[in-house]
C-alpha cells in the first residue's frame, strides 16, 4: 500500500466512524435527555441572573461558572464509554483486520462525538444569546469602554472558547475510555478524568503556588496548563476584558489556547496508543 | 500440489509462564476448510489469532502467501457482538464502507437479505453469528478465520452456519475454523488439525485421520484427545482458550 492509498483508506475509515458515531448518538434517548437537561440548566442560570436583560458580556459572566462545570460533564457523559464498549464487543479486534489505523478510528470517534457535544452545549447557549439579542435592545444600559462595545461578537468568542473546552474535555474522556477496558472501569476513569479536568488542574496549581513552586510572575502562564483555568482566563481576557479599563491579566491568551489544544492532542494520543495496544 | 495461503513455522506463544502453543507447524491450504479441533485450553483460539494476524508469536513465524488484497484475512470472534440501535444492513454497511464493499453482497452471501432491516440486538444467536460471518467477508479477504462459529447455537443454527462456511471454500476462499462439533467438522472440513496441550498432534484430511487412527473421526479424536466432545458445546471464553 502506498502512503497515498493508506491516507485515503484512513480518511474513508474516519468518515465511516464519524457517521456511525453521529447516528448512534442521534438515536440515543439518553443523549436527548442530556441535551434537554443542559438546556434547562442554562436557561435557569440565565433567568436567575440579570445579564440577559443587560447585554452579552453580563450574560457571559452569569453563565461562566456553570458552563465551566457543565461542559466537561456533558463531554464525559457522551464519551466516557464509547471506546470501552467497542473493546468489550470485540469491535476493536475485528477492526484490526481492516485497513483502519487506530488513529483513524480514534479521530472518527472523536469527531462524531464532538459534533454531538457541541450541539448539546451550543444550542442552549445560542438560544440564550438570541434572547439577549431580542430583549437587551437599545433601551438596555450600554456596556462599553475604550476597548469596545458589548456586542454579539463577544458572545461568539464565548461560544468558541466554550467549544474549545468541550473539545479538550472530550479528548480526555476518550483517553479514559480507551485505557479503561471495561464499562465499570470506564465509568471510574471517566469520573476521575472529569474531576481532573474540572478541579484537578486548579488544585494542583494552588498547591504549586502554596509550595512556592509557581510565583506570581509566572502564574498567568502556568494557569494555562489547567483546562478550566485556561478556559476561564480566556473568557475573561477575550470577552469580559472589554468591560474593564484594562486586561485583568488572568491568563496569558496564547499559552491558554495552546494549553487547551495540548489537552486535545494529549487525550487523542493516549487514546490512540491505548487502542493500538489492545 | 495444493497452494498454501497461511503457513505457521515452529510457532510458539506464551502468556507469562503459561505456554499456550509449542512448536506448531501448519500449512493452511487455499480454497479449503481447515478445522482446528481440541479440548478447551488446547490453544485453538491462540493459534487462530496468530493466523489472523491479531497477535504475534513468541517464537516462530506466521506468513501469508495469498494474493495482495485490501484486507488479507477476515476474522469472526467467538462471540460476535454489534453496536445496538443499528439494523443488520447498517451494521454491515459500516464494515463495508471501510473496504469499499457492497453491504448487499455481504447480506446475500450469508442469506440474510430478508433480515436487513432488523435491529442487530433483536437477532437470534444464529443470525448474529451469520452477521459476524458476513462482516468477516467484507473486502473479500482471501482467507477467513472463524473462531467457534457454532458455539452456543442450537444444532439447526450451527448447521446453517457451517453450510455457509462450506460454501465459502467451495467458492475458492480459504477458511480456517475452530470447533468442538466433530460431526460437522468431519462433514465440512477438508483438513483437520488436532491440538492438545498447545501442540499439534495431528494434521490430515478427515479420511486420513480415520485411516491412521481407525474409525470415524468423532470416535478416533475423542479417544486420542481428552476433552474433545462429539457435539456442540458451550465454547471457550473469548480470549481464554489456550491462555
Amino acid at each position: 500500500m502506498t502512503h497515498l492509498t493508506r491516507l485515503r483508506a484512513g480518511l474513508a475509515a474516519t468518515r465511516a466512524v464519524v457517521a456511525r458515531e453521529l447516528t448512534a448518538v442521534v438515536r440515543s434517548r439518553s443523549y436527548w435527555l442530556l441535551t434537554a437537561g443542559v438546556g434547562v440548566v442554562v436557561a435557569s442560570v440565565a433567568a436567575a441572573g440579570s445579564g440577559v436583560d443587560t447585554g452579552y458580556v453580563p450574560t457571559v459572566v452569569d453563565l461562566l461558572v456553570p458552563t465551566e462545570l457543565l461542559v466537561p460533564a456533558v463531554a464525559f457523559a457522551v464519551g466516557y464509554r464509547v471506546i470501552a464498549d467497542d473493546d468489550r464487543r470485540g469491535t476493536l479486534t475485528v477492526l484490526e483486520t481492516y485497513p483502519v489505523p487506530p488513529s483513524a478510528y480514534v479521530l472518527g470517534v472523536y469527531l462524531g462525538r464532538l459534533v454531538a457535544v457541541l450541539a448539546a452545549v451550543s444550542l442552549p447557549l445560542t438560544a440564550v444569546g438570541g434572547y439577549v439579542a431580542a430583549s437587551a435592545g437599545p433601551a438596555s444600559p450600554v456596556f462599553a469602554t475604550h476597548g469596545g462595545v458589548d456586542n454579539p461578537a463577544l458572545y461568539g468568542r464565548f461560544l468558541g472558547t466554550t467549544a474549545l473546552l468541550a473539545a479538550a474535555a472530550l479528548a480526555v474522556a476518550l483517553a479514559a475510555s480507551a485505557v479503561s477496558g471495561s464499562r465499570r472501569r470506564a465509568l471510574v476513569a471517566g469520573l476521575l478524568g472529569l474531576v481532573a479536568v474540572v478541579a484537578g488542574g486548579d488544585l494542583g496549581l494552588l498547591a504549586a503556588v502554596d509550595a512556592g513552586v509557581v510565583g506570581s510572575d509566572t502564574l498567568s502562564s502556568v494557569l494555562a496548563a489547567s483546562p478550566t483555568s485556561a478556559y476561564r482566563g480566556l473568557v475573561f481576557e477575550t470577552v469580559v476584558a472589554v468591560a474593564v479599563e484594562r486586561s485583568p491579566g488572568t491568563v496569558a491568551v496564547g499559552p491558554a489556547v495552546a494549553g487547551l489544544v495540548g489537552w486535545i492532542s494529549l487525550g487523542l494520543l493516549v487514546a490512540t496508543i491505548a487502542v493500538s495496544r489492545r | 500440489m495444493t497452494d498454501t495461503r497461511l503457513r505457521a513455522d515452529s510457532v510458539a506463544r506464551t502468556f507469562g509462564d503459561v505456554r499456550a502453543l509449542t512448536g506448531v507447524d501448519l500449512d493452511v491450504p487455499a480454497a479449503a476448510v481447515t478445522a482446528l479441533v481440541g479440548p478447551n485450553g488446547s490453544g485453538k483460539t491462540t493459534l487462530l489469532r496468530l493466523l489472523a494476524g491479531l497477535d504475534a508469536p513468541t517464537a516462530g513465524t506466521v506468513t501469508y502467501h495469498g494474493p495482495t488484497a485490501t484486507r488479507e484475512v477476515g476474522y469472526l470472534p467467538q462471540r460476535p457482538s454489534f453496536r445496538p440501535g443499528f439494523t443488520v444492513a447498517e451494521t454491515l454497511g459500516f464494515y463495508a464502507r471501510l473496504v469499499d464493499d457492497d453491504p448487499e453482497r455481504l447480506l446475500t452471501r450469508v442469506g440474510l437479505s430478508a433480515a436487513a432491516d432488523r435491529r442487530v440486538e433483536a437477532l437470534s444467536g444464529g443470525m448474529t453469528r451469520l452477521v459476524g460471518v458476513a462482516q468477516s467477508l467484507a473486502g473479500s479477504p482471501p482467507v477467513v478465520v472463524l473462531d467457534e462459529p457454532g458455539s452456543g447455537l442450537d444444532p439447526e443454527a450451527t448447521a446453517r452456519v457451517f453450510d455457509v462456511v462450506g460454501r465459502l471454500a467451495a467458492d475458492g476462499r480459504t477458511v480456517v475454523v475452530s470447533s468442538h462439533d466433530l460431526a460437522l467438522v468431519e462433514r465440512t472440513a477438508d483438513r483437520v488439525a488436532v491440538l492438545d496441550g498447545g501442540e499439534l498432534v495431528a494434521d490430515d484430511s478427515p479420511a486420513g485421520l480415520r485411516g491412521s487412527w481407525g474409525g470415524p473421526l468423532v470416535e478416533t479424536v475423542v479417544n486420542h484427545v481428552d476433552g474433545v466432545t462429539t457435539g456442540p458445546t458451550e465454547g471457550d471464553t473469548a480470549q481464554g482458550d489456550g491462555q
